[in-house]
């Protein structure tokens, strides 16, 4: 599903130049759960924005769901990206719409056919467990129910890969857990997980397979 | 997809409040001046084609020819260049002429030891003809037959009034012009408001794999609508002002330029401002996409 071969990438020129990731392989295969695990500025959001093609690597080759990101036009972007559920630490729901109607806005501006936006859109929010506040709008919502509208809005165009970016680094314990259990159930229908998280806890109490990563480098590939 | 993206242009035409309005009541007046010098432009324009057909050289002869050779007069005028008809008129017919004109005064042409007036021939010149240049051209060549004592008549008139129309049509442009450009600013900076207030929804768009058409159509649809609705309503202002104004110039239209009725925009000019409108709004929201994307 995921595979990078030794894929760098650098910020700038000059003496103003970063390198964010050197010499990153690994593979995530389909159906698998992957934790990416590493303190802040390790360059973990960059590889996920590598993944969904924000970003262009500066070396290395990347495969993402049988496209070839790094080589991807940029009509063929949107593509790769309807394959790809994304989840932020902030949930970026869009405030003016309800829950339903955030989930039912992005099925919509993909195309979906008018007649299966509302069953999926109530799909996801039962498979989230938030089919009771659909209506409610974004600010009127607890940190822990807006990220799994944001999980819920990801899932909605059944990806084959779900990316997360510290979906839990906003909440407290309890609600961490129940983001972590919302997750695991997703991976647990069929898709492909790759969780990115600075909390060593975190990644131990998933007991999954854990990717190191410091400045920039896959330290480790553990599990 | 369709119905989506317009829906989405109307909320984001809510969006832009009073920016949008303005932009709006911009387009208007810009539309709605084009469309008044538009409107005097087409009348006199109407007016011109009417006295360009009544273009007439009169050539006033020295002796009336004998009825046998009149024939043999008028087809020699018919030859030249720039002729397209050809009347002759009799001393009698224009005394009798004369006299209806006169009405109840005709009497004092009975009065007239003889009759006073020559003979002559009016000529219609062929369209080509009936320009200033044309018509002097034609005017020496009838003054040039031996017949002929005196020439009258030619289209410098209509040609100053053709300049007025054409001083309309520019003046028109000119002031449509600042106007509209007026308007696209202003459609540009409320469609900007709106694109800033959009980047969120722009972004989850992108990332959940929109396309660019699905992202970038409905501010241009929303510019449109914008331009659209402010063609539509310059052009009821232009239909209202028709409406009350035309019945009270029209008799001096009558009396000035032969003109029986104010003509108002045809449906095609009329479907014209109204693209003009759309555009004009079309070009502010993709002036506005690309500073915003920039």
């Amino acid at each position: 599903m995921i595979s990078l071969h030794h894929v760098g990438k650098t910020f700038g020129g000059g003496p103003a130049r970063h390198t964010a990731l050197s010499d990153v392989s690994f593979t995530v295969e389909k159906g698998e759960f992957a934790v990416l695990h590493g303190p802040s500025g390790a360059g973990k959001t960059t590889l996920l924005r590598l993944l969904y093609r924000d970003e262009v690597p500066s070396e290395g080759d990347i495969e993402v769901a049988g496209f070839d990101v790094p080589a991807l036009r940029r009509r063929r972007i949107p593509k790769l990206r309807r394959s790809i559920g994304i989840v932020f630490q902030d949930a970026k729901l869009l405030g003016g719409r309800t829950v339903f109607e955030n989930i039912a806005f992005v099925l919509r501006v993909i195309g979906t056919p008018r007649r299966e936006i509302t069953p999926r859109a109530f799909a996801a929010l039962k498979a989230v467990g938030l089919s009771a506040r659909a209506q409610a709008y974004p600010t009127q919502l607890s940190q822990g129910e807006a990220q799994r509208a944001s999980l819920a809005r990801a899932i909605a165009k059944s990806p084959l890969l779900l990316l997360a970016d510290e979906p839990t680094g906003n909440l407290d314990e309890e609600m961490a857990g129940e983001i972590l259990e919302v997750i695991r159930d997703i991976w647990q229908q069929g898709t492909t997980v790759l969780l990115a998280t600075h909390q060593a806890a975190l990644a131990a109490v998933l007991r999954r397979r854990t990717l190191w990563l410091r400045e920039g480098r896959l330290v480790k590939d553990e599990g | 997809m369709f119905t989506f993206l317009a829906s989405e242009a109307a909320r984001d035409l809510r969006r832009a409040g009073r920016v949008g309005l303005s932009a709006i009541l911009l387009i208007t007046l810009s539309l709605a001046a084009l469309g008044c010098f538009w409107l005097l432009s087409v009348n006199l324009d109407q007016a011109v084609s009417q006295w360009r057909e009544r273009v007439r050289v009169v050539a006033y002869l020295r002796e009336e020819p004998r009825p046998a050779a009149v024939d043999d007069f008028v087809a020699r005028v018919q030859a030249l260049e720039g002729v397209q008809r050809v009347r002759f008129v009799s001393r009698a017919e224009a005394l009798s002429v004369l006299k209806r004109s006169l009405g109840t005064q005709a009497s004092v042409v009975d009065q007239l030891p003889r009759n006073p007036l020559p003979a002559s021939i009016e000529v219609t010149p062929t369209p080509a003809a009936a320009t200033p240049d044309g018509t002097r051209g034609l005017s020496q060549r009838l003054a040039a037959l031996p017949e002929v004592d005196e020439v009258q008549g030619g289209a410098e008139w209509v040609e100053s009034l053709a300049q007025w129309q054409r001083l309309f049509e520019l003046t028109g442009l000119g002031v449509g012009a600042v106007l509209a450009l007026a308007a696209i600013l202003t459609v540009t900076t409320a469609t900007t408001l709106v694109l800033h207030a959009r980047r969120d929804e722009m972004e989850i768009m992108r990332l959940v794999g929109a396309t660019e058409v699905v992202i970038r159509l409905p501010v241009l649809l929303q510019g449109m609508a914008q331009g659209l609705l402010g063609a539509a309503v310059a052009l009821v202002a232009l239909i209202a002002a028709h409406t009350v104004v035309a019945p009270r110039v029209e008799p001096l239209l009558t009396l000035t330029l032969g003109l029986q009725r104010a003509v108002f925009l045809s449906p095609p000019q009329m479907v014209l401002l109204l693209t003009g409108g759309a555009l004009l709004g079309a070009l502010g929201g993709l002036l506005a996409k690309g500073r915003a994307y920039a």
